[in-house]
């Protein structure tokens, strides 16, 4: 798959980028970034982690021209982001908000948009989705200066999305923000990826990084670490994950019989639902029953505008999986579901194979179709959550893929 | 244009929020008006207007410069510091439009309060002798030398005569003296003391010879001659002769007794018949070293715009020598309104130049530093011919490096005083010639304001905004 990818241009990419600050008395240097070489593809979300004091921030402030490179250099969009033709297709969230305290949250959008030079009309339009979209529709004559921290970094991503970017430059998102908004910013950053803009995600929150970027690369001392598809670098080959609705203590007996006839090491679970989904759906359900709050209200997915331009992506592998089975899936994964985490003692490959196929035709019965908890959130939001699963593991099929937990259930 | 002006009005909003701003609009909403009923000046409806306008403008002149070095060292830097500026030069802005864009801002901010608060001013001072009950002539005098806009011709003094004059004084002196040199006995006569250099004997007969060509004896009269005078022609119009006296010994009543003649004088002198405009003689008693006026018809003004003046320095009356100093002819050629805009257009381009000062600083310092440089370079504007010389009058022995150094950076100092400062123009109700508001602009804004600018531009688009941090 890499040969058709290399061709493409790189939204980001930097060659030999280093960045060396030097003490007051011009001695005793800091190397923040150290012969960084990163490519960045077009259309692709790549998460940029590190701890702190690691390079990313100056990494990505080299990238806009904020610091000047002491030696090499950086490419964005294919040319300089001093370039207005490059930097009006730019969209970029600092690791704080920066905002004028005295603008009302409409009049800083107004005030980006102008400064990309949208014409009035285009800007009105625009201001009011993205404040729709990002909660803050009932604050917009509301100052900055009195906006919590979460309320402030909405703004700050909105003002990233006014001009509708190729390439989208976010240093910590979610920093400050509660958790239903961490979830709208993750799903929407995973529908932005579908419309195939390029972001570069900076973020401390793993699992967010984890459940949306196509590639990862972890930093320290300014140097890369370690680089990757998010499935290569994180799938556990040597064990297999099935999970199953619920089974009677008959059918358990037999896996269990059956799996130590294979010789396999197991253990038995019941898999526990995430606080983020428990934390979405307590909020989801007093927003609907319209509790009055003066924070955020929801906001309403993604705005028109946004979707204007769509970029042609060489790899379309989400917009086939958009397409094709994600739809009928979509009700299936969920439900009461059991873990067999299963570790071949010197199996083969082969046997592995024969061995998924016996679990599935021993189960005649597939999954019931109950109604799930889960659906109370919305449908969008659980078609992203596994979309991007989808995602990590199809990128990666080159041929050698084991047969998922997710499919295999499913199936 | 759409981006630097959106940037401008970001900045006008800043301001605005300032302490500084809101301290500067109430203090002077306040004090103008109590000023205008307060202050009284010599007690003449004249000497009130005087005083008022000159104190008001120059309170809003002052209260203006330093609120534009406050707000435009500020909006740079502070943006800076709190890293604003990331969300600015990372969208399709180029760095010179962000500094063009901050001085528009700060520009347009002085542009309006400097209409408003001029307005008020003017209002005031229209509204003055509405609302006293003041005699006509007081009224009278008030539009004369107030409500007006006056050229002025001065006297000029003819400095190399005089010099010439004090060395032929000293060459003949050391002539006489011969061997004697240097002289021991001389302090009866002149300021000359025992052990000065030549060049301080030379210096002190200059200034004698400077002090001469101004005075005039007792019993004996002298001429002026003015040219090219050119009053509004206008019925009722006024011609004004402007002085100060002072006597080489102070008369025992502090007043000077004096005769004064204006007309064609060379004319009535000749008495060959060519004298066709009246000549109207004035008997003046002033007090010393202040500066008076008299006024008589414009019709003393030949056809070829030539006025004469004299003075008798009547010996029954006065028992020392009288210097005339600071002579001026005064006629009217505008009025109020137009040179009180020109005025408050002459302090605009004081408020420009300290705008594009204090933002190019900022490019570069931090906001103390920059309001430290601001107020210095303010100040040093204000006393500009004091500093430049004294400067030169010190750079001179050094000759060609003086030139080349520090001569081309005193030129680069604004000028905010004498001619350049609106409040004397107002308050002696002198008119400010378009032409010389054109020069001081260009001189102000059109070389030193854009050099400045231009400066901080290059500084900027080479400025690193983000401060290193690892």
């Amino acid at each position: 798959m890499s040969t058709d990818m290399t061709e493409n241009q790189f939204a980001i990419e930097t060659v030999a980028l280093t960045k060396i600050f030097p003490d007051w008395w011009g001695r005793q240097r800091v190397i923040a970034v150290d012969n960084l070489n990163l490519q960045i593809r077009t259309g692709e979300i790549y998460g940029f982690l590190g701890p702190n004091g690691s390079g990313k921030t100056t990494t990505i402030k080299m990238m806009l021209n904020l610091l000047h490179p002491t030696r090499g250099g950086a490419t964005v969009l294919g040319g300089d982001s001093a370039d207005a033709a490059i930097s009006s297709r730019i969209g970029y969230l600092p690791e704080e908000s920066y905002l004028y305290r005295y603008l009302t949250a409409y009049e800083t959008l107004d005030f980006y948009g102008r400064l990309f030079g949208l014409p009035g009309s285009v800007r009105k339009e625009r201001i009011e989705t993205l404040l729709d979209m990002v909660g803050l529709s009932g604050a917009g004559n509301r100052q900055v200066g009195t906006f919590s921290k979460g309320m402030a970094r909405r703004i700050g991503l909105a003002q990233a999305l006014i001009n509708d970017p190729d390439l989208l430059i976010l240093d910590e998102p979610t920093s400050g923000m509660d958790p239903m908004g961490t979830r709208q910013i993750k799903d929407l950053l995973v529908e932005l990826g579908k419309r195939g803009k390029t972001i570069l995600l900076c973020s401390h929150l793993l699992a967010e990084v984890e459940d949306i970027c196509d590639r990862i690369g972890i930093m320290y001392g300014g140097k890369m670490q370690v680089e990757g598809s998010v499935k290569n670098l994180l799938e556990l080959t040597g064990k297999t994950q099935i999970q199953t609705s619920h089974l009677n203590e008959n059918s358990l007996v037999k896996i269990q019989t059956l799996l130590r006839q294979e010789n396999c090491e197991f253990e038995i679970t019941h898999p526990m639902d995430r606080l983020e989904t428990l934390f979405v759906r307590t909020v989801n359900k007093a927003q609907q029953e319209q509790q009055a709050t003066s924070g955020v209200q929801a906001g309403s997915g993604i705005s028109g505008f946004l979707a204007e331009r769509e970029i042609v992506r060489q790899p379309g592998i989400l917009d086939k999986l958009v397409a094709g089975q994600a739809e009928t899936q979509i009700d299936k994964i969920r439900g009461d579901t059991e873990t067999v985490a299963v570790t071949p003692q010197k199996a083969e490959p082969q046997q592995d194979a024969e061995l998924l196929r016996k679990l599935a035709t021993a189960k005649t019965d597939p999954i019931a179709e109950t109604l799930k908890p889960q659906q109370a959130k919305s449908v969008e939001a659980v078609k992203i959550d596994i979309l991007s699963r989808l995602v990590g593991k199809d990128k990666n099929a080159d041929g050698s893929t084991t047969p998922t937990d997710s499919k295999a259930a499913g199936e | 244009m759409g981006k630097i002006w959106a940037i401008a009005r970001n900045t006008i909003a800043q301001a605005m929020r300032m302490k500084i701003a809101a301290a500067v609009i109430v203090l002077l909403l306040i004090l103008l008006p109590m000023m205008s009923m307060i202050m009284i000046g010599d007690g003449t409806l004249l000497g009130k207007l005087q005083t008022f306008s000159s104190y008001g403008l120059s309170l809003v002149g002052l209260l203006l410069s330093i609120l534009t070095i406050a707000v435009s060292t500020f909006t740079l830097s502070d943006e800076l510091k709190r890293q604003q500026i990331f969300l600015v030069v990372t969208k399709p802005v180029r760095r010179w439009q962000i500094i063009m864009g901050k001085f528009l801002g700060v520009v347009v901010l002085d542009i309006i309060l400097l209409i408003f608060f001029s307005g008020v001013i003017y209002g005031l001072t229209v509204s003055v002798p509405r609302l006293l009950e003041v005699a006509d002539d007081e009224k009278a005098i008030a539009d004369d030398q107030f409500f007006t806009a006056r050229e002025g011709i001065k006297v000029a003094l003819d400095i190399q005569a005089a010099a010439e004059r004090a060395r032929e004084r000293f060459k003949k002196l050391k002539e006489e003296k011969g061997r004697d040199w240097p002289p021991l006995k001389m302090a009866e006569k002149t300021g000359i003391e025992e052990r000065m250099t030549e060049i301080e004997v030379l210096s002190i007969f200059v200034q004698e010879e400077m002090v001469r060509e101004q005075s005039v004896e007792p019993g004996r009269g002298r001429v002026w001659d003015f040219k090219d005078i050119r009053p509004w022609s206008e019925p009722n119009t006024m011609v004004f002769v402007r002085f100060k006296l002072d006597s080489s010994v102070a008369p025992p009543d502090g007043v000077i007794y004096g005769l004064w003649s204006v007309g064609n004088l060379p004319a009535y002198q000749r008495g060959d018949g060519s004298l066709t405009t009246p000549i109207y003689n004035v008997e003046r008693n002033s007090p010393t070293r202040t500066s008076q006026e008299f006024f008589v018809p414009a019709d003393a003004v030949t056809q070829d715009n030539f006025l004469g003046v004299g003075f008798v320095n009547n010996p029954n009356l006065n028992p020392s020598s009288v210097t005339i100093q600071e002579l001026e002819v005064l006629y009217k050629v505008g009025t109020f309104g137009g040179n009180f805009v020109r005025a408050a257009l002459l302090m605009l381009v004081r408020l420009v130049f300290l705008a594009a000062l204090g933002i190019a600083l900022t490019t570069w310092l931090s906001f103390p530093v920059a309001v430290l440089v601001c107020l210095v370079i303010f100040s040093a504007g204000l006393v500009n011919g004091f500093i430049v010389d004294s400067i030169d009058g010190l750079g001179a022995g050094i000759g060609q490096a003086y030139m080349f150094t520090v001569k081309p950076l005193l030129m680069l100092l604004p000028r905010f005083d004498d001619n350049y400062n609106p409040a004397g123009y107002v308050v002696s109700g002198r008119i400010i010639r378009w032409l010389f508001l054109l020069k001081a602009a260009g001189e102000t804004i059109g070389i030193k304001s854009l050099l400045l600018l231009v400066l901080g531009m290059l500084v900027f688009r080479r400025r690193e905004v983000a401060k290193s941090s690892v």
